[in-house]
């Protein structure tokens, strides 16, 4: 068979909105689910259990179920309680939990990784701990957490695409929708497909550039290897 | 009358069965160099994070120049402070670690102002002097601008030293200031601790020293099984027989410090 | 409306009936997974420049995009442009394998340099065809040190399994759907499914800790 490529460029408006749209849920869910991770990571060191135990209960069920499972339980759950949100709002919630989890144990692991005394000689000389995190610990994990985020981003970005069944009109949805018009599966997808693999490749690259400045600034590239072994949890290992 | 710099009451702390501080009472008064000698695991580390609070004791309280920190005692009533409260007092506590725990990520003239500034609220031009004045005094005044890593181990010292000194503390605690270090920097280090002896600095100081103990210390607390077993001016504590765990570690340690052998004691002292 | 856990109770043996099914994907899955990452993985060791520029091709694709979009293309995409059509279940089968084979293969070949060393030269020496010393020196000890990721990407694919029910697959997620579908009551029937994926997963979790104790000890 021959590729009909009309499909794709007549349909270019629409695969651009959906990438797009595509682009601001994954900004969104990046942004609350580094807040929920963080928090969570705050936590689960604590040092108070209860915290700990919630902590990990939330990062096993985010683990164990599969995230168009997530995203029903949130979109139906939630009317169900009485909270109508629209579809969007739905999917960027379950998007920012199910990150949350991996940022949760990225976080952590990287704060682990540091000398103990680090916090300890932080705290001992007066330091808020608001005021020790922001001196002393932030500033050392930023360099190394940066490609266990990379690689979790990437996993969020595709997982993305689920929310299509939700009815959110992001690229994955576009793809549907144009493939129920022209009945041309193959070349709607492909183009689908290269849309994502160019998204996460731009977003990879920037990562990497943004890494190797924060590295040539800090020059504490030491901690690297070392938060792998904290990282029980990293999504897939690429 | 004057508080004493550093003052232990009834400190006691137990993981499970072991009793890391046993009923631990000391005064330390301003002015006073005091060494803290003890076989490892006797509860020198406990008792050193204990007084900065890190690691809370289940009974007894610590005062440094007659503030309670971390527990207080009003009249009869017992409580525990504020986060902020123990936050306000512990930089009146100096601490140099035997692993310094500098920051990595910050320069040497950084890991000096920072704390300063926000801990002390110190403007900016207030703490580089207070950093100037510490770096020249503690003469690495030409390597502010310098990373840990870029330092030698003496001078990471001498910052980690500045650091703790520019929060103007009541006394100063050193945990094995030597035992990190070359064996050919002892001696400078040992020299540095005397000089800030002589200029009336309270210090506490954990070692294994027996030299610095001897020499500088005015006074020689040794600890044994998280009790403090014996105490008092050093040449008596390191001759006396009558405790034969404190004989006992100095007999092995003086073997090999020969300088440090002490003056045989007369016999009719001991029974 | 109020949260019914009796709901969840009536669901739950329809919904655990089709988790087999889940369980069973997986399983072909991962099986026809691992045989394709390992001839991946020995592919790659062959170091033919053309073979291995085609494979990095192929895994930068299948690690950047989707792989609800891979199952669309295996499902919808294949017929149209070849004919071939498959069922929605072996369309599925095929869509997790391939993407699964690519990260095996990735896993695999992290853990080889730690293994090889002067094996292979040490074996070639000894003069044992390089189909032997892949398959009685290098694979056992490869397969040994990788089982907890393994474990970690079997969870990830009996969580794929959950995207067949988009392609009409009657697993768990989509039987507790035509359950809540027929009751007018989503919810209840998907927190059945949640449940099932999660023991399955926690199950899974707790052999891969089980695992890595056991090693960790054996390495000491």
């Amino acid at each position: 068979m021959a590729l009909d490529l009309s499909v794709i460029t007549d349909n270019i408006p629409l695969f651009l909105e959906g990438a797009w749209m595509t682009l601001r849920i994954a900004a969104a869910a990046f942004v609350a689910g580094m807040a929920i991770g963080t928090l969570a990571a705050v936590a689960s060191l604590s040092g108070i259990a209860p915290l700990r135990w919630l902590v990990a209960g939330y990062i096993a069920i985010m683990r164990g179920i599969p995230f168009i499972v997530l995203l029903f339980l949130i979109h139906y759950g939630l009317p169900a309680a009485g909270i109508r949100n629209p579809a969007l709002v739905n999917g960027i919630a379950a998007l920012s939990l199910f990150a949350g989890a991996y940022y949760t144990e990225i976080i952590r692991a990287c704060v682990r990784a540091l000398p103990k005394g680090q916090w300890e000689s932080a705290r001992a000389i007066g330091m808020s701990p608001f005021a020790a995190a922001r001196i002393v610990i932030v500033p050392q994990i930023l360099a190394p957490m940066v490609p266990p985020v990379v690689n979790c981003t990437m996993t969020m970005i595709k997982e993305s695409s689920v929310i299509s069944s939700i009815t959110v009109a992001e690229l994955t949805f576009s793809g549907l929708v144009v493939q129920g018009n022209t009945f041309a599966p193959f070349e709607v997808f492909i183009a689908v497909a290269l849309l994502y693999w160019l998204i996460c490749g731009l977003f990879a690259t920037a990562a990497r550039a943004f890494e190797s400045r924060l590295a040539g600034t800090r020059r504490n590239r030491g901690l690297t290897p070392l938060v792998g072994r904290y990282l029980i949890l990293e999504g897939r290992r690429t | 009358m004057i508080p004493p710099a550093l003052r232990a009451t009834n400190l006691t702390r137990s993981f499970g069965q072991t009793r890391a501080l046993d009923e631990v009472y000391f005064e330390i008064p301003k002015g006073e160099v005091v060494s803290l000698v003890g076989p490892s695991g006797c509860g020198k580390s406990t008792l050193l994070r204990t007084l900065l609070w890190l690691d809370p004791p289940d009974e007894g309280f610590v005062e440094v120049g007659g503030q309670y920190l971390g527990r207080e005692r009003i009249g009869a009533v017992v409580r525990n402070q504020t986060r902020r409260q123990i936050d306000r007092i512990r930089p009146r506590i100096g601490m140099v670690y035997q692993s310094l725990n500098l920051w990595p990520h910050l320069t040497a003239r950084e890991n000096v102002e920072r704390p300063q500034r926000v801990v002390a609220s110190k403007s900016a031009a207030q703490a580089r002097a207070t950093a100037d004045g510490l770096f020249e005094r503690l003469q690495i005044g030409g390597l502010a601008g310098r990373r840990p890593s870029e330092l030698s181990g003496g001078q990471k010292q001498r910052v980690a030293i500045a650091r703790a000194l520019a929060m103007e503390p009541e006394i100063m605690l050193f945990d094995e200031p030597t035992s990190a270090l070359d064996p050919e920097l002892v001696g400078e280090v040992l020299a540095l601790l005397r000089d800030f002896a002589a200029t009336g600095m309270t210090m506490m100081v954990v070692t294994h020293e027996l030299a610095f103990a001897r020499d500088v210390a005015s006074r020689l607390m040794f600890m044994d099984r998280g009790r403090i077993v014996a105490d008092g001016p050093p040449a008596r504590v390191i001759s006396d027989r009558s405790n034969p765990r404190v004989a006992e570690f100095f007999d092995r340690v003086t073997a090999f410090h020969p300088a440090f052998r002490a003056e045989p004691i007369p016999k009719e002292t001991t029974p | 409306m109020k949260f019914d856990l009796s709901l969840v109770l009536a669901a739950l043996p329809r919904v655990s009936d089709a988790a087999l099914v889940n369980l069973r994907i997986a399983i072909l899955a991962l099986c026809l997974a691992l045989l394709g990452g390992t001839a991946l993985t020995v592919l790659r060791s062959l170091k033919i420049p053309s073979v291995n520029r085609v494979i990095a091709v192929l895994l930068s694709f299948i690690r950047g995009t989707p792989i609800l979009i891979q199952i669309f293309l295996v499902y919808y995409g294949l017929p149209a442009a070849t004919g071939l059509r498959l069922a929605p279940e072996v369309a599925g089968i095929a869509a997790i394998a391939i993407n699964s084979s690519f990260f095996i293969s990735e896993i695999m070949r992290g853990s080889l340099p730690e293994i090889e060393g002067g094996q292979i030269e040490a074996s070639t020496a000894l003069g044992l065809p390089p189909s032997v010393i892949w398959r009685k020196v290098i694979l056992p000890q490869l397969f040994r040190k990788i089982s907890p990721m393994l474990i970690n990407e079997g969870t990830v694919v009996v969580k794929g399994t959950a995207l067949l029910s988009v392609i009409t697959v009657v697993e768990a997620l989509r039987v507790s759907q035509q359950i809540g579908a027929a009751k007018f009551r989503p919810f209840e029937p998907i927190v059945a499914a949640a449940l099932m994926f999660l023991t399955i997963n926690l199950a899974l979790m707790a052999l891969g800790w089980a695992l890595e104790r056991r090693f960790a000890r054996e390495i000491r």
